[in-house]
C-alpha cells in the first residue's frame, strides 16, 4: 500500500499555518487541484511534487513517507517468515505495527535481519560441507589413514606367524599414519575456526547498507573533500588519464603500466587492475578500458591523499565489526572517486539538462555505464537533490552482487529479485538498454532502466567473460524527468508489468511466472503446491 | 608369465598391507601408484584381477576401468574398485563402468582377500 501523500503534505501545510489556496497558489496550481491531493484524489509526483515540497519546506522523501515504507516492507519480510507461522501467533499488519509500535516494527526488522544473516552462515556452511575440495581432500586422507591404521592392526593381530621385520613395518606403519591423521584433525579444526572468527550473525552488508541508508546515500564531508581533490587535479592539468598518472608518478613515487596477461592481487584474487603497495606500481591489464582506468586512477589518488576523511566515515556506529569497516572503506574510496570525476553540481546540472540519459553523460565524463548510474543514486544533497533512484547489480546467475536501496522499492534483501524485473531482461539483448515499468501488488509503480554487459576481454583465450546487468529504479512519480519516460504513456496502468519483489514475497499468486513458493504471514500454514490428486497430509488440513 | 593380482594404490601404507594380505592369501602380486603405470603393467603383465583405487595421480581409477572395458583383449577382466569415497554417485558411476566389485575404505582385510578369490573363482568359471 502505497504511503497517503496527500495526508502528508496537508499535515505539514496545516503545522506551517499555510491555507490550501495559498499553498496552491505558490506551487502554481488551483486549490481545487490541491484539495483532490491533498484527499488522495489524484497522484502527484515529478516537478510538482518537488515544488510542493520547496514550499512546504520539506525533502521529497519525507512527503512520501518512503523512510516508513522501508520499514514496512522489512517488517512484512519479517512477519512473513516461515519462523513465526503458528497458529498462536495472530500476526499484526506491519503497517499497524510502524504506526503503534516504530521502535518495536524497528527491533522486529533488525531482528529478522540478523537471523537471515546466521541462516545465510548456516547455508554457507552446509555448502561447504558438499561440496569444498580441500574439506572433502581433507576427508578422503582421514578415510585413507584410518584404512591404513586398521589393515596394519587387523594384520598384527590376525596373523600369528609374523617375522620380526614384518610385525616392525606394520607398527610403523600405524604410528605414522596416527601421526598424520593427528595432523589432518588439527588441519580441520584450525579451519573452522579461522572461518568461525571471521564471520558475525549480522552481515558486514548489512552494516553497509545500515550506514549507506542513514547517510541517504549522501556523505557530505567526502563531498567536500571530492571538490578540494578535483582542484588540485585541475591545477595540474585536464582532469583525465593523463594528469592523474603525472600526479601520482611525480607526487608519490607509484608507476602505472598497462600489460596483457593476467596478474594477482594481494590477496591472490585476479582482477582488470591493482594497486602493489610494495612495489608501488598501478597495475592495468590492457583490456581496462579508459572509464576504468580514469576512475581507479582517481581512487588511488583520493585513497593516498584522502585516507584520513574515508577513515572517519568508516569508524560511524553502522560500522560494527571489521569487515564491515573494510567494506565501507572500498565503498566510500569508490564514492570518493566518483564525486571526483563526477563533481556535484555540474553533473547534476548536466544530469537533468540531459533528463538524466546516461548514454550523454557517459560521454562528458569519459565514464562506464555503471559508474554513472551509481553517481546518480547519491545525487542526494538536501535541497539539491536529483530523481532518487534504487541501483542494482546481477551476476547472469540472477544473484544480486550489488545494491543501493531505494526507499519505498520492495527489494529483497538477500539472493535475487523477481525474475520478471528488466535487471534480467536486460541479459536477453546485452548492450540494449531496456526499460520497463512495473507494478507491485500494492499499487506502487517503478520505472526500471537495465542494461547488460560483459567486460572488455584481454584476448581469445577469455572469449567466454560473462555479462553483468545493471539496473536503476525510480518511482513513476519522477519518470518524467527522465529521457526514459519517452514514448511511454506513464498513466496507462494497464500496461504496467506486473511484478514483486521476489517469488517467496510476492502474494500474487496468481502470476503464470512464479518460480518459488510464497511465504505466508504468520498464523497461516505454507502454501505449497499440491499434488495432481487432492491429498491431504495432515489431521485438520484443509483441502 | 602373468600375475595374479595387479594393484594400483597411491597410498604407501595401504599399498604395503594389501600386498602383504594378498601374498599370503597365496596370490602372486603386482602393483603400481598411478592411473597410467596401472594401464600400463595391465598391458604388459596380463593380470587376472586387478584392484583399482579411485583417486590415483595421472589418471583416475574411473579412467583406468574405462579403457580396460574398452579395449577387447582386457575387457572381462575382473576389476575391483576401491574408493575412500563411499558415495552413491561413486558407486552408480563403478557400476556404469563395468566394475565387477566396489570396496569403500575403511575395509577389513578379509573382505578384501574373500572378495579377491570370489571374483577369481566367477572368471575361471
Amino acid at each position: 500500500m502505497r504511503a497517503p501523500i496527500g495526508l502528508r503534505i496537508s499535515s505539514r501545510r496545516r503545522a506551517l499555518g499555510i491555507s490550501q489556496a495559498a499553498l496552491a497558489r505558490q506551487a502554481g496550481i488551483s486549490a481545487s487541484y490541491l484539495n483532490l491531493i491533498e484527499r488522495n484524489r489524484r497522484q502527484v509526483g515529478g516537478a510538482l511534487l518537488l515544488r510542493l515540497a520547496h514550499e512546504l519546506k520539506v525533502d521529497i522523501g519525507e512527503l512520501s513517507g518512503e523512510a516508513e515504507h522501508r520499514l514496512i516492507a522489512e517488517v512484512e519480510e519479517a512477519l512473513a517468515d516461515p519462523v513465526l507461522q503458528s497458529p498462536e501467533f495472530g500476526a499484526p499488519s506491519a503497517r499497524d505495527l510502524v504506526a503503534q509500535q516504530p521502535a518495536a516494527a524497528l527491533a522486529i526488522a533488525r531482528l529478522h535481519r540478523a537471523y537471515q544473516g546466521a541462516q545465510a552462515s548456516a547455508e554457507d556452511y552446509a555448502d561447504r560441507l558438499r561440496s569444498d575440495p580441500l574439506l572433502a581432500e581433507l576427508l578422503h586422507r582421514v578415510l585413507s589413514g584410518i584404512t591404513a591404521v586398521r589393515s596394519s592392526a587387523e594384520i598384527l593381530e590376525d596373523v600369528a606367524d609374523l617375522d620380526e621385520v614384518e610385525r616392525q613395518r606394520f607398527l610403523a606403519s600405524i604410528t605414522r599414519e596416527t601421526r598424520g591423521l593427528t595432523d589432518v584433525a588439527r588441519g580441520l579444526i584450525g579451519q573452522f575456526e579461522q572461518e568461525a572468527k571471521g564471520r558475525r550473525p549480522s552481515s558486514p552488508m548489512r552494516e553497509l547498507d545500515d550506514l549507506i541508508f542513514e547517510r541517504d546515500n549522501y556523505f557530505p564531508v567526502l563531498e567536500a573533500v571530492a571538490g578540494e581533490l578535483r582542484r588540485e587535479i585541475e591545477a595540474a592539468g585536464p582532469f583525465g588519464e593523463a594528469t592523474l598518472t603525472g600526479l601520482l608518478e611525480r607526487g608519490f613515487g607509484l608507476r602505472v603500466v598497462r600489460s596483457g596477461g593476467r596478474e594477482l592481487d594481494a590477496q591472490g584474487f585476479p582482477g582488470q587492475y591493482h594497486f602493489n603497495a610494495q612495489t608501488r606500481v598501478m597495475w592495468f591489464q590492457t583490456s581496462a578500458i579508459a572509464a576504468t582506468r580514469q576512475f581507479q586512477l582517481t581512487r588511488l589518488y583520493a585513497e593516498l591523499v584522502a585516507s584520513e576523511a574515508i577513515e572517519r566515515e568508516v569508524m560511524a556506529p553502522e560500522l560494527g565489526s571489521a569487515a564491515a569497516r573494510r567494506l565501507g572503506y572500498r565503498a566510500l574510496g569508490s564514492y570518493l572517486a566518483g564525486a571526483i570525476v563526477f563533481p556535484y553540481e555540474r553533473f547534476l546540472r548536466d544530469a537533468e539538462a540531459n533528463r538524466y540519459d546516461i548514454e550523454a553523460l557517459r560521454q562528458t565524463y569519459t565514464a562506464s555505464f555503471e559508474q554513472v548510474a551509481h553517481r546518480l543514486v547519491t545525487l542526494r544533497k538536501p535541497g539539491e537533490a536529483g530523481v532518487p533512484f534504487g541501483f542494482l547489480r546481477s551476476d547472469p546467475a540472477g544473484r544480486l552482487t550489488k545494491h543501493f536501496p531505494l526507499p519505498g522499492l520492495p527489494m529483497p534483501g538477500a539472493g535475487h529479485a523477481c525474475p520478471l524485473w528488466a535487471i534480467y531482461g536486460a541479459f536477453r539483448a546485452p548492450e540494449a538498454l531496456v526499460r520497463q515499468v512495473v507494478q507491485f501488488a500494492d499499487g506502487s509503480r517503478y520505472l526500471f532502466i537495465a542494461k547488460a554487459q560483459a567486460r572488455r576481454v584481454a584476448n581469445f583465450a577469455e572469449r567466454g567473460a560473462i555479462h553483468t546487468s545493471v539496473m536503476l529504479a525510480c518511482d513513476v512519480l519522477h519518470a518524467d524527468r527522465t529521457v526514459y519516460a519517452t514514448g511511454l504513456d506513464l498513466s496507462d496502468i494497464a500496461a504496467d508489468v506486473p511484478v514483486g519483489p521476489a517469488c517467496r514475497l510476492c502474494p500474487r499468486r496468481d502470476c503464470p511466472d512464479r518460480q518459488e513458493e510464497a511465504l505466508m504471514p504468520g498464523g497461516q500454514p505454507a502454501a505449497v503446491r499440491a499434488p495432481l490428486v487432492p491429498r491431504r497430509f495432515d489431521i485438520g488440513e484443509a483441502d | 608369465m602373468g600375475v595374479d593380482v595387479l594393484i594400483a594404490e597411491d597410498e604407501p601404507s595401504i599399498l604395503d598391507s594389501l600386498d602383504f594380505i594378498l601374498r599370503r592369501a597365496g596370490f602372486s602380486i603386482e602393483s603400481v601408484t598411478d592411473g597410467d603405470a596401472a594401464l600400463a603393467a595391465i598391458r604388459r603383465q596380463r593380470p587376472r584381477l586387478v584392484v583399482l583405487d579411485v583417486m590415483l595421480p595421472k589418471r583416475s581409477g574411473f579412467e583406468v576401468l574405462k579403457q580396460i572395458r574398452a579395449d577387447e583383449t582386457t575387457r572381462d577382466l575382473p576389476v575391483m574398485i576401491l574408493t575412500a569415497k563411499g558415495q552413491a554417485q561413486d558407486r552408480q558411476i563403478a557400476e556404469e563402468l563395468g566394475a565387477s566389485s566396489f570396496i569403500t575404505k575403511p575395509y577389513a582385510n578379509a573382505e578384501v582377500v574373500g572378495t579377491v578369490k570370489r571374483l577369481l573363482a566367477e572368471a575361471a568359471g
